[in-house]
C-alpha cells in the first residue's frame, strides 16, 4: 500500500510536468500559426510557401510537448 | 485494453486503471522462430509495405494520357512529393531524392493510417523501432550526401558555419554538434512515435471508457453512469477525425524534415 501510494505521489508530479511542459510549445504553435495566418491573408499567392514553412515550424516546436508526453511514461 | 476492463471491479467506484501502458502496444507472440515472436505488428508491417507496392503498381501499370481514377492519385501523390517537397525544399539536386521521399511518404501514411483503419486500429509507427529505423536511414543519407558533395569539408562546416569568429568557435561548434548529429534524428523519430501513440492512447482510452460507462461485465450498470459513458464515447468519435488529419500530417512532416536535412547537407551557404 506504501508502494502504491508513492507511486501515485509520482505519477502525480509527473503529470505536473508534462503540463509545465506543454505550456511552451502551446504558446509557440499560437505564435506560429497566428503569424502564418496573417502572412497568409496579407499575401495569398505566398500561401503555398508560408504553409510549409508553418508546419515545419510547428513540428520543431510541438517536439518539445511530445518529450514531455514520452517522458510521462518513462517514469 | 477491453479485457482489462472486462476484469476490472464495479463495486469498487468508477474508478478503473489498466494495469500497465504497454498492454495497448504489445501483442502477444502467434508463432516463434527460433528465439523471435512473430507477432501482430510484424504482418501489419508487412502488409503496409504489400499495401504501398501494390497500389503504386496498380496506379502505375496502364500509363494512359488521360488517368484512370487511381492513377490520377497516384500522380498528384507523386507531384506532391516531387514538386512540393524534392523540388521545393531540395532544389537542384533534388530529383534523386524523389524516389527515396516518396516511399518514405506512402509507408508512414500507410502506417499511420492502420490507427483508424477499422479492425486493425493499430498504427505500426507507434512502436518505436519503425521510426527510429526510417530517422536512421535518413540520417545515414544526408550524411552520404553531405559527406559525397563536399568532402572532408563537410564536417568542419556541420560544426562551425563559413566566417565564424574564432572567439565563439567552442560555443557554437559544441551547440552544432549537438544539434546536428544527436538532436536531429532523435527528434525525427520521437516525433513521429509520440504524435502516434498519443493518439493511439487517447482514441482507445476515450472509446473503451465509453464503452465501460454504458455496458461492463455482461451487465447494464446504474443508469446514472449511461450519459458519462455516451460524452466520453462523442469525444471519442470527435478525436477520431482528429487523427486521421494528425496521421497525414505526420507523414508529411517526416517527409519534409528529411528533405531539409538532406538541403542542409547539399547547400551549406543556407
Amino acid at each position: 500500500m506504501e508502494e502504491l501510494a508513492a507511486e501515485v505521489v509520482v505519477k502525480g508530479y509527473a503529470l505536473i510536468g508534462y503540463g509545465a511542459a506543454a505550456i511552451g510549445p502551446g504558446v509557440g504553435i499560437g505564435i506560429i500559426v497566428g503569424n502564418a495566418v496573417q502572412a497568409m491573408a496579407r499575401q495569398p499567392e505566398a500561401a503555398g510557401m508560408v504553409r510549409t514553412t508553418m508546419f515545419l515550424g510547428i513540428a520543431f516546436t510541438e517536439a518539445l510537448a511530445l518529450i514531455g508526453f514520452v517522458l510521462f511514461f518513462l517514469v | 485494453m477491453i479485457v482489462a476492463a472486462e476484469s476490472c471491479d464495479i463495486e469498487g467506484g468508477i474508478v478503473c486503471t489498466p494495469s500497465n501502458v504497454n498492454e495497448l502496444f504489445v501483442f502477444k507472440p502467434i508463432f516463434y522462430i527460433g528465439e523471435i515472436g512473430i507477432s501482430r505488428t510484424h504482418f501489419l508491417i508487412i502488409f503496409a509495405a504489400l499495401l504501398v507496392v501494390i497500389f503504386l503498381f496498380a496506379g502505375l501499370r496502364k500509363k494512359s494520357v488521360v488517368p484512370s481514377k487511381i492513377q490520377s492519385v497516384v500522380e498528384s501523390l507523386v507531384t506532391l512529393i516531387r514538386e512540393d517537397i524534392a523540388m521545393n525544399v531540395i532544389g537542384k539536386g533534388g530529383e534523386a531524392y524523389v524516389p527515396y521521399l516518396l516511399s518514405l511518404f506512402m509507408f508512414i501514411l500507410v502506417g499511420n493510417l492502420f490507427e483508424v483503419t477499422p479492425l486493425i486500429n493499430f498504427p505500426i509507427t507507434s512502436r518505436i523501432a519503425i521510426p527510429l529505423l526510417l530517422s536512421l536511414i535518413t540520417y545515414v543519407l544526408f550524411l552520404v550526401a553531405g559527406i559525397r558533395k563536399q568532402g572532408k569539408e563537410y564536417f568542419t562546416h556541420l560544426i562551425w558555419p563559413p566566417g565564424l569568429p574564432v572567439a565563439l568557435k567552442p560555443l557554437v561548434g559544441l551547440i552544432e554538434f549537438a544539434s546536428t548529429l544527436i538532436v536531429r534524428p532523435v527528434s525525427l523519430a520521437v516525433r513521429l512515435f509520440a504524435n502516434l501513440v498519443a493518439g493511439h492512447l487517447m482514441l482507445s482510452l476515450l472509446l473503451v471508457s465509453g464503452y465501460f460507462f454504458i455496458y461492463q461485465n455482461g451487465v447494464w450498470p446504474v443508469p446514472g453512469k449511461i450519459p458519462i459513458g455516451v460524452a466520453w464515447y462523442t469525444f471519442g468519435l470527435a478525436i477520431y477525425g482528429f487523427e486521421i488529419v494528425v496521421s497525414i500530417l505526420q507523414a508529411y512532416i517526416f517527409t519534409l524534415l528529411s528533405a531539409v536535412y538532406i538541403q542542409t547537407s547539399l547547400h551549406p551557404e543556407h
